[in-house]
């Protein structure tokens, strides 16, 4: 059943549905997942594409593997970012994923606009667009429990929009569960474009399983593995907050908008201890082993009442030290409203981060922001988050994203730190170069998962790191040597791992010793009856991750574009563990190169005529 | 023997659900497992996992003849004898429930449970 799953194409304009197989060498070709949109996408793709505009397909993909035993169940969801301008994509956690392929689905294609609010059915086998009006402005939690009392049926799943996709907030999510999103790119105002409100999904098909006994077998000797990691064993006590911590200590964390990047011993507040006190259990995602979820209850204080998931790190981050904002009660409430509202909770705090330092810096005033705007002001970011995501004055134009730079001014743009139109998260990369080069050259935008080089800060022995990548990488995670290799082999791995519905946290990510192409290989010919080498999972890596470079490529993006903000080259690190670090344009130039000359692109970051040929791209 | 459940420490990743169904059926899903966890993810409560406990007094089997060492040991059950039980314990889907036969003797769901809230009890 796992290779007999269809695509839904569906087309809201004329309420039309056309289910199809998906074809064999396509699944051979790009597996599922990320893989298959990014091929349905590319046929579309240009830079004359408007996001807003019914042609642009949302398009929501699960992977090969998802519902299966294996690293996560997970589902991508691809469209042209309102948010960029560029390629949008993102990657969402849950049950949504799996309820999708046991209703016999890999993919759906939305193209179109309602002219109504509508939502999807989607149940074995069969689709239906149904009436939503009765829902339109409920959160996205109301929307899930809406639809489920309407409906009579607690297990079905759902992605849906809030009110910031209805809105076409240019950042917002979609969403599934209490906090799960596909966050960046906006793939939320994408829907929210199209009036659709929510995908619900319910199935019960079997997934057939090619050869249940060994797989059962082969799997669970890949999680005793995994679960005997340090990695895994530290995620699913602490979850991500226990990155924060580290961040912290080493000075790449982002700090009022990157003016600096640790906090020290204040950072205590914020760290995955001071969670614990608010934590009521941890969870998981579909099939997954490590449960890295927190759950959490307000009792008492300001925000009594407020319960939920969460929240991660990259929310702390966004919400909490990039704003100046230590309260961790003001940071969790403020993921929980990002969350109700549908928006992306790392693009909302980085525009606000942008903001707050324009009010700084006096480019603009209370003419323009009619409140202050001042560092760690929790009740001016919780008014903010209402306004931009009811698009109410101020918030209007905040819920432009990048966008807003022409009505800032030229002065503001400096101040942005974007890369391709996309805002970078809650960290800062002048000290880690993997990661400098992994924002530079990712296919979404300034993203640290696309790549997320991080092996070299384990203190591994180089002949190790050799091993691994194929080549010299140094251990010194400060060291240009080497870094374009690690980038292009974690872009690599990522692709295929989102194409398979893995969870990264699963696989080589923080571990050596996590599943990687050698596993999924195992796996996917146990539960499907595909053979694929580890070798032909790498190449399918390089063919995705190059489709998704030639969509840049037709945006007109090339070297010029895969670069750092203006202050990671200015701007040595004022202070802190990380005092003086800076990125050297040398330096830079030089991974830049030979992660080009790896993935078989020119000079100028445009992918070969004879690579596009090997990996059957061209024509 | 029957499998203990603590329901503090489940997450609801549902694995156990898989192995179950791929083990008795040699398919995934969670529908057709004996065991199946309630999960409001909605909610900020308790994920439970259910399934049979084992009872000594069957009440599942009710006005039945025959051989109850002989039904324990059987994964498909009638729906009917689902609807007996007292503590909603067993999945249904179509017309069939699904019984925990503890895998005769080399239960699975344990051993893909990794917050420890299945183990085995004698
Ligand atoms: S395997 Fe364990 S943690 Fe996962 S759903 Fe089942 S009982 Fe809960
Ligand atoms: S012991 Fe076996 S039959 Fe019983 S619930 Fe666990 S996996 Fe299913």
């Amino acid at each position: 059943m796992v290779l007999s799953r269809k695509i839904a194409y569906i087309n809201l304009s004329d309420a039309s549905v056309r289910i199809s197989p998906v074809p064999s060498d396509l699944r051979r070709k790009f597996l599922g997942g990320r893989g298959i949109n990014m091929h349905l996408l590319s046929k579309v793709y240009s830079q004359e594409l408007d996001p807003f505009s019914p042609e642009n397909p949302l398009i929501f993909g699960a992977g090969l593997l998802t519902g299966t035993i294996g690293f996560g169940s997970r589902v991508n969801i691809t469209a042209k970012s309102p948010e960029s301008g560029h390629l949008g994509d993102s990657n969402m956690g849950g049950d949504f994923g799996a309820e999708l392929v046991k209703a016999g689905f890999g993919h759906l294609v939305i193209t179109g606009k309602s002219r109504r609010p509508v939502y999807l059915m989607v149940k074995n086998k069969q689709i239906e667009i149904r009436d939503a009006g009765t829902w339109k402005e409920l959160d996205t939690v109301e929307t899930q429990r809406a639809i489920r009392q309407a409906l009579r049926d607690e297990k079905i799943q759902i992605a849906c929009i809030g009110p910031a996709g209805e809105n076409l907030v240019r950042y917002a999510a979609i969403r599934t569960g209490l906090k799960n999103s596909a966050g960046r790119t906006g793939m939320g105002a994408v829907m929210g474009s199209k009036n659709l409100k929510a995908v619900a999904v319910r199935g019960t098909l079997d997934i057939t399983i090619s050869d249940p006994n060994n797989c059962l077998k082969a799997y669970r000797l890949q999680l005793k593995k995994l679960m005997e990691t340090k990695w895994v064993q530290a995620l699913g006590k602490y979850g991500t907050p226990l990155l924060f911590q580290y961040a912290n200590a080493m000075g790449f964390l982002s700090i009022r908008n990157n003016q600096s990047t640790s906090i020290g011993d204040q950072g205590y507040a914020l760290e995955a201890e001071a969670l614990e006190p608010y934590s009521t259990g941890m969870l998981s995602c579909f099939g997954c082993p490590a449960h890295c979820r927190h759950r959490y209850s307000l009792t008492e204080g300001r925000y009594k009442g407020t319960k939920g998931e969460g929240p991660e790190y990259a929310s702390i981050g966004s919400l909490g030290t990039k704003l100046g904002n230590l309260d961790l009660e003001n940071i969790i409430y403020a993921t929980e409203l990002c969350n109700r509202y549908g928006m992306d909770t790392i693009s909302t705090g980085s525009y606000i981060a942008w903001a707050m330092e324009l009010y700084q810096r006096g480019i603009i005033d209370r003419g323009m922001t009619e409140t202050p705007l001042h560092w760690g002001d929790g009740k001016a970011i919780l008014q903010l988050i209402h306004r931009i995501a009811h698009r109410k004055g101020f918030g209007s134009i905040l819920a432009e994203g990048a966008f807003a730079k022409k009505i800032f001014k030229e002065l503001s743009r400096d101040y942005l730190l974007d890369i391709k139109n996309f805002p970078i998260e809650m960290t800062d990369e002048r000290l880690p170069k993997s990661f400098a080069l992994g924002m530079a050259t990712s296919t979404r935008g300034a993203c640290h998962m696309r790549s997320r080089p991080s092996l070299d800060v384990l203190g591994l022995p180089e002949e190790v790191l050799k091993k691994i990548y194929g080549g010299p990488v140094s251990s010194q995670f400060s060291s240009y040597s080497g870094k374009g290799r690690m980038v292009w082999w974690h872009e690599l791995l990522n692709a295929v791992c989102d194409s398979l519905g893995f969870c990264r946290f699963l696989t080589v990510f923080s571990s050596p010793h996590a599943p990687q192409y050698q596993q999924f290989s195992k796996l996917i010919g146990l539960s499907t009856g595909l053979a694929m080498t580890p070798r032909e999972l790498k190449i399918i890596g390089e063919r995705i991750y190059t489709l998704e470079r030639m969509m840049l490529v037709r945006d007109g993006i090339s070297r010029k574009d895969d670069t750092l903000p203006k202050r990671y080259f200015e701007t040595p690190i004022p202070a802190g563990p990380a005092k003086g670090e800076v990125i050297s344009s040398e330096g830079f130039d030089g991974m830049l190169d030979e992660y080009y000359r790896l993935h078989g692109w020119d000079k100028n970051g445009i992918p070969k005529r004879e690579s596009l040929k090997k990996l059957g791209l061209s024509g | 023997m029957k499998i203990k459940v603590n329901k503090e420490k489940c997450s609801g990743c549902h694995l156990c659900e898989m192995v179950c169904s791929l083990f008795h059926l040699g398919i995934i899903n969670s529908g057709r497992s004996a065991i199946h966890i309630k999960k409001d993810d909605l909610d900020t409560s308790l994920n439970t996992p259910l399934l049979c406990r084992q009872c000594r007094e069957m009440k599942c089997l009710d006005g039945e003849e025959g051989g109850r060492h002989q039904e324990k040991k059987k994964f498909i059950w009638s729906y009917k004898r689902a609807k007996r039980c007292p503590f909603d314990a067993l999945t249904i889907l179509g017309g069939n429930a699904y019984h925990c036969d503890l895998c005769l003797g080399n239960p699975q769901c344990i051993k893909v449970c990794t917050p420890g809230a299945l183990t085995l009890s004698k």
